[in-house]
Parts: structure tokens; C-alpha cells; sequence
């Protein structure tokens, strides 16, 4: 194939390579100064600028950006930058990159199960008096919270909320299946053979399954897991090195009534994250076990339902499985005084507005918003505000808490366990021989190695 | 995309098309300087080498570098620790398991994305009508992002009431954990991946058969060849270099796993575990548990195993056309 000549370019100014390329260098050098002019233009007109991180999406990320707008409206001299990321490792490893590169945000959210990581070296303490100039003191918040959010004596994280695993409940379900008291709410499930029989007549009634449940959902799984496991008075300590001291019967007996529960009827095997709530709000079960923010859900499906705190199936005390998602003071290279003053009046005020936070499910961690008329009028959401006391917060390693490794893996074992693939004996060795195995890799924490 | 052309022209060389001005009847060269010639064309070049030695080759280098040492994502101060990093994960059975996951991925995955690209392509070529609309049919869902295919096979593999279980039960087959049961959790992610990606593999294909000129078919028709001997004697032996370009291209792909298997489990690598191939776990080891130097060690030695394994699959392949 031959091809035409190009026509020859005509005479007169031309434009060469050489000079292309200049000229491109050039373009790219004034870029380059306009957008660091731009960079140096934040701030100058007076306004404090506050970047601060969250991992809020959906409903959730709704409400948190009216609490910042909330903010806004109360303090216009301060320019708020709200990013929102993934939650879960996605978050936490941006979270974690940019304090230790020194170019953290100002203010950032937080589980306060991740503080075995972040509390060490990553975020800087909160200086009560600070905080109790703004009106926050720590004995505002529940017990089991402050004792999780203080690392080495100091305030290292300022809960906004707990979020415990909570039991949902279809009224019209239940009602059917003799399962309400006289005054319409659930009566009692106080043993793990209550539960289990409260699931096969709402199954009955269903004519699918009694309890939502995700078999196969790290979280969901890990929730049910560890209330039992507390329940049944377990204990897990995770020592850097290893190896693990756990309490092995615990592990097995809680994974035991996960397999009694997963037997097609009351609980399904083949449930995930997703079809849980799913199924519940098409009516396929008369239970569901989850975080409370699946409150939105069922509302929006427009089902007879309410919510309680999850009952204590073995032992006395409703232990249950909860975090609390909490606001934290990143490490910086250079802290501003000025936008450091900012962060702690953004915090103060997104705790002080936590009913609108509280309208998504979670328990306000200040008391002043958890005692008011107005969240106590807030149904079902108040209903379980009790589990605070009761929260149980995830293992402490390096490796653990919302979002982590440990909480994946252990909702294999869990789903191995769930889908009757592994018996509750060999969940737990999977589950104690993986923990052992990291434990034995050392921490990446400074100051844990 | 630019596999497509090479593959067609790797399968039939343009008789008469060299570019020689010496050859006799070629076509004289272009006069004036020249991009490979002349040092002008090096400026040219430079835009890509800067880009490509920062982001490709000094992160190899350094990755490599960071792989002796014990380097924290989050704790500065990193010491050096020798090859303790590689003798680690030669105990370490999660490096292990995880590494006979991504393997049995790629065979299970690689054999049907091949077989199924190839009949796809040979039933389009066979001259059906319409075939503009079963080429973008096929070739749709390689359109698509990872998030998308994934929650859209997510609801469909859901064990109550996905629409997969939905069409087994209607033919009285019982119901499938797609996503809970260990024993098909890794299928669930080939079925994704092929119908995802069988779409590519098939464009080459297409374009492969679509250069096999007629007058091949038309010897063979006057020799006596009927359909099953054409595609046996004919169409398969021509195909065979694009076969092995669509082999070494899936292979590549199929070790590299990660995306689909991560979002479809929520990284939590599947029911028991099985679906979670080595990339997820140096991803989790380095950028989740914030052992960076661990991690480079495990996936430089997947590096070297990806590098045993293209060298063998191009030796096959030579020894094949050879």
C-alpha cells in the first residue's frame, strides 16, 4: 500500500519542534505557579480552612453532612473541606498514610476498635480542658466507650456515638407467632433456646426463614460471634509475638449456637452482607441481626417493625458486640493553633447536634443528647440505648477492630461454620490458628515492636 | 485494544508489504530525518521514559530495596532484616494457600475464556445476521466496571432469591450457596470473570478468522472439504498464533485476580477463605495490616513466579510454531 505525500508545510512563521516544546515546558511551568497560587490563596480571605475525613455513606453520610453543615451555620468564619472515603481498610490506610506522611487532615472520623493502631503514635491526645471550656467532660460518656477511646491515660478518641449489634423485629411477624407481650413490644428472649425457638415460629410465619441473618458477612457474623463469646464469658488477649490466649470452649460454644442457628430455617446458610436487611424488609424473616443503621432500611420498606437491644441468650449481663464511631486529631508535621481550636469546635458541635445523628440508629455517646426528651421520644431508636453500658469492643491488637483483617477472617471461619462446611471444634482452631500465626509476624507499630 | 490488530497481522503476513527501498518493486523510503534516527526523536520519547522510570521502574527497584527490610506503613525507622522477610513466607501456609487459589483460578478461568471467546467468534463468523449486534452483545460486558459486574452478579448469585437459583429451581435443581458455600465460592468469581471478560478474547478471535482469506475456503471446498474438516484442517491450524497470544494474555490476567474476588466478598476472601487469591493477600498484609516490607517479599516471589511461568508458556509457544 503506498501513501500520498504530505503536503509540504508553507513557508513563514513556522512552529518547530524545538519550540513546541519549549512552549509546552513553558505552559507547564505557568500551570504549575497558578495552581500553587491557588494553593496559597486558601486561607488569606480570612477564614480558618478545617479539611476534615469521614467514612460516612449513604444515610449515614447524609446526616453527617448536616451535621456539618450544622457547623457551617455556626461558625461562617471557618471554611470546612469534607472528604469522604470507603470505610474499612480503604479508609483507614489513606487515614494512616497521610499521618504518618505528616499531611493528615485537621479532624477525622474513627472506630474506636482501631485505636490499638492509631491511639499509639497516629492522632494526638484530646486536651480535656480544651474540651471542658466547650462543655465536654469525659464523665458525659458511657464507662465501656471512655475506657476504649483512653490509651496510656489520655483521651485519644471522642466517641460521637455506640453502635451496637441490635435485634430487629416485624411486629406483624411476631404477633402471628405469639411472640409479642401483651404491651405489642417482643417478650423476652432470655436463653439461647428462647432465641432459637422465637426463630422457627417466625419461620413458620414467614414460610422462608425466622431470623435475617448474614451468614456470610464478615461484620454481621463477627457481631453475633463476639456478643456470644462475651456472653459466655470469653476472653481474648492478643499479645504482640503471640501466642494468643483465648478461650477455647467459649469459641466453640458461641460458634455452635452460630451452626444451630444456620440450619436453613431459622437463620439461612447462604446469606450475605447485602440480602440480610434485604430479606427482612421483604418480609422473608421476622428477625434480623445487624447494627442498628439498618434502621433507614425498614423504615423505607415501609414494614411493621421495631428494635431492641440484643438479649443475653447465655449468662446474665446482655454483653453485646459494638464500636463507637469517634472523632480524632490526626498527627501533623505543623499544627495551626488557630485550626486546632477549629477541630475541637467542629467536634463539640457535632456532638452537641447527635440527636440528628441519632435519627440513623446510633446511640449519642453524650449524655446530654442520650438522656433528652427528644432521643427518648425517638423510636425504635431509643429502645436499645441500654446496650451502650453493655458494649464490648473488639479484641485490641494491631490487626483488629471494625474493618480489620481479624474481622474478616474471622468471618470465614464464622461462614465455614455458619454454611456447615466446618464444625464449630474446627472453626475455632482455624480461627485461634490464624490469630496465633499474625501474632507470631510481629506489629508494624513502633511502639508495640 | 492494539492486541487486536497485532493478532491479525500475526496471523497473515501482508504479502508484498515490506518497506524496503532497496528491496526491487518496494516502495522508496520517505527522505528527511527520521524519529528513530535522528536525536531529536529521543525528546520525543522522554515524556514516556520519565513516566515510566518513576512509576514502573524506580518502584520496582525500590520495592525490591523495601523487601529487606521490616518497613512499616505506618512507623518510620525501618531496619534492615536481610532475607528473614522471603524465609518468613516460606513458613507463612497463608502465602501458600493463598498462591494455589490464584493458580487454580487461572486454570479453571483460563480454559472456558478460551473455548467459549473461540466458539462465540466462530458462531459471529459463520455470517449470522445481524452481526453487528451479537459482537456488541458479546463484547458489552467488558464495557463494564468492576463495580458494576460485580454487584450486578452479587444480586443475581444471591442463595434465596438470586435469579440464578430462581432458573435452577424452575428446572427442579435444589439451590446453590453461589456466595456462602466453600465448595463453589471460587466458581462464583470464574463464572463473573468469564462473562465479564470473554468478550475481549473474543474480539481477537474475530478479527483472527475474519483475516483467513476466502480463497483458502474455496481450495478446500473444491478439494472436497466439508464444514467439520474446514475448521479442523483450516481455521483451527491458522489460529493457532493468535490461540497462543490469547493464552499468554489470560494467563497473565487470570494470575493477576484481585478486583472482582475482593468487591464480590467484601475483602473478606470468601466463604472459608477460598476466594482469596495472593494479591489480596499481600494487598491485606501491606495496606491493611500496614507490613509493607512483608508484603513487597510475597510479591516479589509471585514476580518471579509470573516471570517462570511466561517464560515457559513462550517456550512452549516457540516450540509450537517452530
Amino acid at each position: 500500500m503506498t501513501r500520498a505525500r504530505p503536503a509540504r508545510v508553507p513557508a513563514g512563521p513556522s512552529l518547530s519542534r524545538r519550540s513546541l516544546l519549549r512552549g509546552a515546558a513553558l505552559g507547564a511551568g505557568g500551570l504549575g505557579a497558578a495552581s500553587l497560587a491557588g494553593c496559597g490563596a486558601v486561607g488569606s480571605s480570612g477564614t480558618t480552612p478545617l479539611a476534615f475525613w469521614n467514612f460516612f455513606t449513604g444515610g449515614d453520610g447524609e446526616r453527617m453532612v448536616d451535621l456539618i453543615n450544622s457547623y457551617r451555620d455556626e461558625a461562617p468564619g471557618v471554611d470546612v473541606t469534607d472528604t469522604t472515603l470507603l470505610w474499612g481498610s480503604p479508609y483507614y490506610t489513606k487515614l494512616a498514610m497521610a499521618c504518618e506522611g505528616g499531611r493528615a487532615p485537621d479532624l477525622a472520623s474513627l472506630h474506636a476498635s482501631r485505636l490499638a493502631t492509631f491511639g499509639q503514635e497516629l492522632v494526638d491526645p484530646w486536651d480535656t480542658d480544651e474540651l471542658a471550656a466547650r462543655g465536654i467532660t469525659m464523665d458525659q460518656f458511657p464507662t465501656p466507650v471512655v475506657e476504649r477511646v483512653t490509651v496510656d491515660g489520655q483521651i485519644k478518641a471522642l466517641p460521637l456515638d455506640t453502635h451496637p449489634l441490635v435485634l430487629f423485629y416485624n411486629t406483624r411477624v411476631c404477633e402471628e407467632a405469639g411472640l409479642l407481650a401483651p404491651d405489642g413490644s417482643l417478650a423476652p428472649l432470655d436463653s439461647a433456646e428462647a432465641f432459637l425457638d422465637a426463630g422457627r415460629r417466625a419461620a413458620e410465619v414467614t414460610g422462608v426463614n425466622g431470623v435475617a441473618y448474614g451468614t456470610g458477612d464478615a461484620l454481621a457474623s463477627f457481631m453475633l460471634f463476639w456478643s456470644l463469646f462475651r456472653q459466655l464469658g470469653g476472653e481474648m488477649e492478643l499479645p504482640d509475638g503471640g501466642p494468643a490466649e483465648v478461650d477455647r470452649d467459649a469459641v466453640v460454644e458461641a460458634m455452635a449456637f452460630v451452626q444451630t442457628m444456620c440450619d436453613g430455617t431459622i437463620a439461612s446458610r447462604t446469606q450475605d452482607g447485602p440480602g440480610a436487611p434485604a430479606a427482612f424488609a421483604g418480609e422473608q424473616a421476622g428477625f434480623l441481626l445487624i447494627g442498628p443503621w439498618e434502621v433507614i432500611t425498614a423504615q423505607n420498606a415501609g414494614i411493621p417493625f421495631s428494635m431492641t437491644q440484643f438479649p443475653a441468650l447465655f449468662g446474665d449481663t446482655p454483653y453485646v458486640r459494638a464500636d463507637s464511631h469517634s472523632l480524632v486529631l490526626p498527627t501533623q508535621a505543623a499544627t495551626d493553633p488557630e485550626v486546632r481550636a477549629a477541630a475541637y469546635d467542629m467536634a463539640a458541635s457535632m456532638l452537641k447536634n447527635s440527636l440528628l445523628w441519632a435519627e440513623g440508629g446510633h446511640i449519642p455517646a453524650l449524655s446530654a443528647v442520650a438522656e433528652s426528651p427528644e432521643y427518648l421520644a425517638l423510636e425504635p431508636q431509643s429502645n436499645y440505648r441500654g446496650a451502650a453500658e453493655v458494649a464490648e469492643f473488639d479484641p485490641s491488637a494491631y490487626f483488629a477492630g471494625s474493618g480489620s483483617t481479624f474481622m474478616s477472617r474471622a468471618g470465614q471461619s464464622l461462614q465455614g461454620v455458619g454454611s456447615g462446611a466446618l464444625t464449630p471444634e474446627q472453626g475455632a482452631d482455624d480461627l485461634i490458628g490464624w490469630v496465633d500465626e499474625q501474632l507470631s509476624l510481629g506489629s508494624p507499630v513502633r511502639s508495640a515492636r | 485494544m492494539s492486541a487486536v490488530g497485532s493478532a491479525a497481522q500475526t496471523t497473515v503476513p501482508a504479502p508484498g508489504a515490506v518497506l524496503d527501498g532497496d528491496a526491487p518493486g518496494g516502495v522508496r523510503r520517505r527522505r528527511g530525518p527520521s524519529l528513530t534516527t535522528s536525536r531529536g526523536g529521543f525528546w520525543f520519547v522522554l515524556p514516556f521514559l520519565v513516566v515510566y522510570a518513576l512509576f514502573t521502574l524506580w518502584p520496582i527497584v525500590y520495592g525490591l530495596g523495601m523487601s529487606f527490610f521490616d518497613t512499616s506503613l505506618i512507623s518510620g525507622g525501618a531496619q534492615f532484616v536481610g532475607l528473614d522477610n522471603y524465609a518468613r513466607l516460606l513458613g507463612d501456609g497463608e502465602v501458600w494457600r493463598t498462591l494455589g487459589i490464584t493458580l487454580l483460578f487461572t486454570l479453571l478461568s483460563t480454559v472456558p475464556l478460551v473455548l467459549i471467546s473461540l466458539g462465540m467468534a466462530l458462531l459471529v463468523h459463520t455470517g449470522t445476521r445481524g452481526q453487528w449486534f451479537w459482537r456488541f452483545a458479546y463484547f458489552a460486558p467488558f464495557l463494564l466496571p468492576v463495580a458494576t459486574v460485580v454487584l450486578i452478579w452479587q444480586w443475581l448469585f444471591q442463595g434465596d432469591f438470586g435469579l440464578v437459583n430462581g432458573a435452577l429451581g424452575l428446572v427442579g435443581l435444589p439451590d446453590v450457596g453461589w456466595l456462602s458455600d466453600p465448595a463453589v465460592g471460587l466458581w462464583s468469581v470464574v463464572v463473573l470473570t468469564v462473562w465479564w471478560t470473554v468478550g475481549f478474547n473474543f474480539l481477537l478471535y474475530l478479527a483472527a478468522l475474519q483475516a483467513i482469506p476466502q480463497t483458502v475456503y474455496e481450495a478446500a471446498a473444491i478439494d472436497g472439504a466439508a464444514g467439520w474438516r474446514r475448521l479442523v484442517s483450516i481455521t483451527l491450524p491458522l489460529l493457532k498464533v493468535t490461540t497462543g497470544l490469547v493464552l499468554t494474555l489470560q494467563v497473565l490476567a487470570s494470575l493477576k485476580l484481585f478486583d472482582q474476588a475482593y468487591i464480590l466478598y467484601g475483602g473478606s476472601g470468601g466463604p472459608g477463605g477460598v476466594a482469596a487469591p495472593v494479591l489480596q493477600y499481600v494487598y491485606d498484609t501491606g495496606f491493611v495490616n500496614y507490613r509493607l516490607g512483608y508484603a513487597a517479599a510475597i510479591s516479589y516471589v509471585f514476580f518471579l513466579i509470573i516471570i517462570v511461568v511466561s517464560l515457559v508458556q513462550a517456550g512452549i509457544s516457540r516450540r509450537r510454531s517452530a
